[in-house]
């Protein structure tokens, strides 16, 4: 797709930026900053400063802390302890309303504007006392409200016409109108902004960032921005200073002038790669592959990507957003389609098929949206357990509920499934514990040939993911494929047999690792 | 295009939820789904007697359950559908349609009119069901597009008039002039076909199949299950109750008409389904509830007049019982979107 | 059932425009230009097919007469779906206004004229039972679907209360009686009512803050009360809005009818929704609009009236409808099938 044209505005901006005064309070100001959930610690003791007019980068691992810490920032959450100043002025930010009149707006990764209405709506509904001014008896003063929109959007350069229906931009625009629309936050002349970005780049195509880049970069002249991203040459391109997160904490806070990216790979990884003590299996040992892909193509969602897994060994599939690895491995579940290539179970030629014809053909999917598609929250642990292969709990038609509750309840032993009431809704179990009875579900198929694992341990505590990284391994030893979507670079290292790295729908490099032994970095530089 | 959206931020591992789904009069949703339906008659019937003892006895019971059996077997058929998350606007129209092809098929087919005109209305049924599920469009507007269709055919087969059952009438009005325990046989079959109902919910992997998908359509699919053939499977049972309650109306009136007895069923059958506990959103279904349900509906105008309600208001009390047992009955998650 | 769609894939982002990024479209602009071509290829075959009756200003007259009713309820339903919501009580209003402005006009039961205080009754009278309708749904957080079932049969009552037990009452006043057909301008005064009740729908679902904030509120409720839509409040307005253009229809229907009658408005419901649904505009909210409504009568008004020209029986109109319906609803859907879509 070409590139879009840019009408600019504003002019370009120098590539350093000044130093934050000594006298101007810093924009953002966190110290010892706490938050947890029940027994996990989300952030602990987080401290960081975000001077004036600065682009301040934060990256992590998912599972390292940003979400909670963007939450807080933005007023979802309220920290259990540590301090906060918006501007010199120490804030409690007890909802997005506190934190929109401190000063602080957010863009969200998932888009929050009516794609229904125009853009000047959009603008003009982030605050009751701003809609008023644009009506008058009710009806819309239009000319009002889209001079008011081409304003805002003008403060950062934007040229989209405020009348446009937000459903026929693109998603750049959408971005840009969403930072345009976080920025009214502060009305007052003489304060200044903290705009937060939700890696914004994260459903772009390559082209497009660049656009987006620019913009941000010239936000500084408004405001202060803390910029979350997965992609680190953006960050090392966009930010002043990068904080890296690690479990709950900050890890790392550098000019990024004073840094490399292999720097920043390290400390968000934690260590350098370590010979892991695992045995490696080594793929020729697992003899026929089980599972065949060749030449999966579908549109630009993934293109040509072909793999082959052999019975009891574990295919790491890792990459960003947009890479392309979710598309790949639910049209191996037959929940999505593709319009070429071939797919093969244990020989079997099956062609673009359904998720009931995956299932009977042995594969297994545990979902990343657990609550969506892995499990019917309104029945019990027990009923969603059997309830893709009941096995013993089912004679012909009927079922038996005492064998059901058996059977759960010795999966309930092994997993260490807390409650241990097996007839209680699944609803009301933890995250950690939805996760293994879906995992036993499927670990209970007759006939498991391929399991896929789409981020299996994402909101997992400690505890829960080593339970389930144990069944995974003992999954593979018992001979089935398995093809994992890991959370970490770790895990993927940890865990598979091979390492496939996607990006933008296309396969970048393979590792076998029986035979080499990949660092996190050498994962990284092929995924961006 | 894959439903999902791409989020790489892990959610913070939520909290186990405290006694969530509360009902919001304070019992616990499993309890009152159970008891409220019964509740709800036993009081509405108690309130009635005191005021009119007579229909405690004599015919009572058996006009009251005589009008009820229609509505509950086009319940009985609403409920099944609305367990999987649709509905069905057209099943009264089908219920008239079969009582229409009974009256005609009785003549020469005798005791074989009854299960072809199950067998046809099953059929119709099932178109409703593959529309939906296969075509993936909103059962609301398909179903009202096939009542039209019905309706007409109504129409046209009857010529706008009535039609009569000419011969081997007994075939079919015995149900009603049966009796059994002192109720008409057509209400314990309606009240078997509920049971039976019950037990393939609660005890048949058919049934788990169909609650899973009413409460998590998508789970079910990443389940393996086949969901537009259950799909499929509960427009056609709500066919096939059509069908039966067309056998009753030629039953009690030997004929059939657009306008006559059981063209109204529509309504009074989604409000039985509903007092009887069903949730509008699909999953929790009690058939048994919906007899109760079903016999509330047909007390309405008897308590009414016991109440000394002017037959001009009856359908005043219909609508304020109706929203009130729904409103108390109802399963609500918390939190959510009600629409 | 507007409860029961919940597309689970709605939003599927627009692809990146290239090049211009003043994208300007129009508010008003009919996106769908595929009921329009099908209506004037509807006008062109029943022109052909019956060259004598069909395009005659007489029948261009009965046409738009009939089309009023649903026009006028279609405006108020639309509304209603547009915030993702459904109202069934059309006909029980149309029942208890009608009612109301017939015993409070010169009528055959003795009744005076009470001029235009018969038709503010007549109003208040659907202004209050759709708020009765907003409130069961907002305060006792009833589905909106069964609060306005519940509602029909309230409003039902009402009129057969209102009717007592006397006679018929029918208008006694010709003057009254005839309003509805009387031309204004060539055309009856019916169709110049609906027109103005549309006209003023479509400014009140575009221009005004109830109407957008009811698109808001059918497109993602969630998002449009984060961004600080009124949601109770709206759909109060729109409810109320809803029983006002019942009310209206009420009373156009009496004047039809010549008379007051309880089930004036059978048939209405059923009509009104096709039309909104094969107009165009979406059971689940956010997407659609008043045009697209009154297209959607027009289009089925002049297939039914065309039908009948042609000598087809009135029996098959509801097919016909039906028909149309369910063959729209599949061809919009089509284009959108997946296996994980989830539609109820």
């Amino acid at each position: 797709m070409s590139a879009p044209e840019v009408v600019r505005v504003s002019a370009p901006t120098p590539p350093s930026s000044p130093a934050p005064s000594v006298t101007t309070p810093p924009a953002l100001s966190l110290t010892g900053v706490t938050k947890s959930f029940g027994p996990v610690h989300a952030l602990r003791g987080v401290s960081l400063q975000l001077g004036r007019g600065e682009v301040l980068g934060l990256i992590g691992e998912n599972g390292a802390g940003k979400s909670t810490l963007l939450k807080v920032l933005s007023g979802v959450h309220e920290p259990d302890s540590g301090a906060l100043e918006v501007n010199g002025k120490p804030v409690r930010l007890r909802s997005p309303e506190d934190a929109a009149r401190a000063g602080v707006g957010i863009v969200h990764q998932e888009q929050s504007l009516l794609t229904n209405l125009s853009v000047a709506e959009n603008i003009a509904m982030t605050s009751g006392s701003r809609a008023k001014a644009a009506t008058r008896f009710g009806v819309y003063r239009w000319g009002h409200l889209n001079r008011v929109a081409a304003q805002v959007l003008a403060r950062i350069g934007v040229d989209v016409d405020p009348r446009t229906t937000v459903g026929d931009l693109s998603f750049v625009d959408r971005q840009m109108v969403e930072i345009a629309r976080a920025l009214q936050v502060d009305t007052g002349a003489h304060a200044s902004p903290v705009l937060i970005l939700d890696e914004p780049t994260s459903l772009l195509e390559r082209d497009e960032t660049a656009v987006l880049e620019r913009e941000i970069r010239s936000l500084r002249e408004i405001g202060s921005v803390v910029f979350v991203s997965h992609r680190l040459d953006e960050v090392m391109r966009i930010c002043d200073r990068v904080v890296v997160m690690r479990h709950g904490e900050v890890v790392g806070d550098r000019r990024t002038s004073e840094v490399t990216e292999d720097e920043l790979f390290r400390l968000m990884v934690g260590r350098d790669s370590r010979a892991t003590p695992r045995e490696r299996r080594s793929r020729e040992d697992g003899g026929t592959a089980v599972l065949q892909v060749e030449g999966l193509t579908r549109g630009h969602a993934f293109r040509d990507v072909s793999f082959s897994v052999p019975a009891g060994t574990t295919t790491a599939i890792v990459g960003t957003n947009g890479s392309g690895r979710e598309e790949v491995v639910r049209a191996v579940f037959g929940a999505e389609p593709f319009s070429s290539g071939a797919l093969r179970v244990a020989g079997k030629d099956v062609g673009s098929w359904s998720v009931a014809s995956a299932v009977r053909a042995g594969v297994a999917y545990i979902p990343s949206e657990r609550r969506v598609e892995g499990m019917v929250g309104g029945l019990s642990a027990a009923e969603n357990l059997v309830l893709t292969h009941p096995g013993e709990a089912k004679k012909g038609p009927l079922l038996r509920p005492r064998a059901r509750r058996k059977v759960a309840e010795t999966w309930f032993e092994d997993l260490d499934v807390r409650p241990r009431q097996p007839d209680l809704a699944l609803e009301r179990f933890s995250g950690g514990n939805q996760q293994k009875v879906v995992l036993a579900k499927w670990l209970s198929s007759p006939d498991l040939k391929v399991l896929v694992l789409d981020h299996p341990l994402r909101g997992l505590d400690p505890g829960a993911s080593e339970t389930v990284n144990a069944q995974i391994r003992a999954a593979c030893a018992r001979g089935t494929a398995v093809v994992l979507l890991p959370d970490t670079l770790e895990e993927a290292l940890e865990l598979g047999d091979e390492i496939i790295v996607m990006r933008d729908g296309e396969v970048t490099a393979r590792f076998d690792t029986s035979r080499e032994t990949p660092t996190a970095l050498d994962l990284l530089e092929k995924m961006v | 295009m894959s439903t999902t959206t791409p989020a790489t931020t892990p959610a913070a591992p939520a909290p186990a939820p405290s006694a969530t789904g509360r009902a919001r009069r304070g019992l616990p949703p499993g309890l009152w789904q159970a008891a409220g339906p019964a509740a709800v008659f036993v009081v509405l019937f108690a309130v009635t007697a005191a005021l009119q003892p007579a229909i405690l006895s004599g015919v009572g019971p058996i006009n009251l359950t005589t009008q009820a059996t229609a509505v509950l077997l086009v319940a009985l058929g609403q409920a099944a559908v609305l367990h999987v998350g649709s509905i069905d606007l057209s099943n009264a129209a089908a219920a008239v349609l079969g009582a229409m092809v009974l009256a005609l098929a009785l003549g020469p087919l005798a005791a074989a009119a009854p299960l072809v005109t199950l067998l046809v209305m099953a059929l119709v049924g099932a178109v409703n069901g593959l529309l939906v599920a296969f075509t993936q469009v909103p059962s609301f507007a398909l179903t009202l597009g096939t009542l039209g269709v019905l309706q007409a055919a109504s129409l046209v087969v009857s010529d706008n008039t009535t039609v009569y059952a000419s011969a081997n009438g007994e075939v079919v009005s015995w149900l009603f002039i049966q009796a059994f325990a002192g109720l008409p046989v057509a209400f314990w079959f309606a009240v078997v076909v509920a049971v039976l109902f019950w037990l393939v919910l609660r005890r048949t992997s058919l049934g788990q199949a169909l609650t899973a998908v009413g409460l998590n359509e998508t789970a079910a699919v990443f389940s393996g299950l086949r969901t537009r053939w259950l799909k499929v499977a509960a427009f056609s049972f709500s066919g096939v109750m059509a069908g039966a309650a067309g056998i009753c109306i030629i039953s009690q009136a030997g004929a059939a008409s657009s306008f006559g007895l059981g063209s109204d069923l529509l309504l009074p059958g989604i409000a039985a389904a509903l007092i009887g506990g069903t949730a509008i959103t699909g999953g929790r279904t009690n058939p048994v509830g919906v007899v109760f349900g079903a016999l509330t509906v047909a007390l309405i105008p008897i308590t009414a007049t016991a109440l000394g309600v002017t037959p001009q208001a009856r359908s005043l009390v219909y609508g304020v019982v109706v929203i009130a047992a729904v409103a108390l009955t109802a399963s609500r998650a918390r939190g959510a979107v009600v629409k | 059932m507007t409860g029961l769609t919940t597309v689970t894939d709605v939003l599927t982002p627009a692809p990146p425009t290239t090049g211009a990024r003043r994208v300007r479209r129009g508010h008003g602009r009919l996106r769908s230009s595929g009921e329009v071509i099908a209506l004037l290829v509807l006008l062109l075959v029943f022109t052909l097919l019956n060259p004598g009756t069909f395009a005659t200003l007489t029948n261009a007259r009965t046409v738009l007469d009939q089309a009023a009713l649903p026009l006028v309820v279609g405006v108020g339903a639309t509304l209603v779906i547009l915030m993702g919501s459904i109202d069934l009580s059309v006909e029980g209003v149309m029942g208890a206004a009608g009612m109301t402005f017939v015993l409070l006009s010169a009528n055959s039961r003795g009744g005076e004229s009470h001029g235009a205080l018969a038709l503010v009754a007549a109003l208040a009278v659907g202004l209050l039972i759709g708020l009765l309708t907003a409130l069961i749904h907002t305060r006792l957080r009833v589905p909106t679907f069964i609060a306005s079932l519940g509602v029909w049969y309230i409003g039902l009552g009402v009129a057969t209360l209102l009717y007592g037990t006397e006679g018929i009452p029918n208008f006694s006043d010709p003057a009254t009686a005839n309003w509805a057909s009387r031309l204004l301008l060539g055309l009856p005064h019916s169709f110049w009512l609906a027109a103005a009740v549309v006209v003023l729908g479509l400014l009140v679902g575009r221009y005004t803050r109830l109407g957008r904030s009811a698109y808001a509120l059918g497109a993602d409720e969630r998002i449009a009360r984060d961004n600080g839509v009124r949601a109770a409040r709206t759909k109060v307005l729109v409810f109320v809005v809803a029983g006002g253009c019942s009310a209206l229809a009420g009373v156009l229907a009496s004047l039809q009818l010549g008379a007051g009658s309880v089930t004036l408005g059978a048939g209405t419901l059923f009509l009104t929704i096709a039309a909104v649904v094969i107009g165009g505009t979406s059971l689940g909210g956010g997407r659609g609009g008043v045009a697209r409504t009154a297209l959607g009568v027009l289009l089925l008004t002049v297939l039914n009236n065309g039908l009948i020209l042609s000598g087809v029986s009135p029996n098959i109109q509801s097919a016909v409808s039906g028909a149309v319906l369910i063959g729209a609803i599949v061809a919009a859907a089509w284009p959108h099938r997946s296996r994980l879509r989830v539609v109820k």
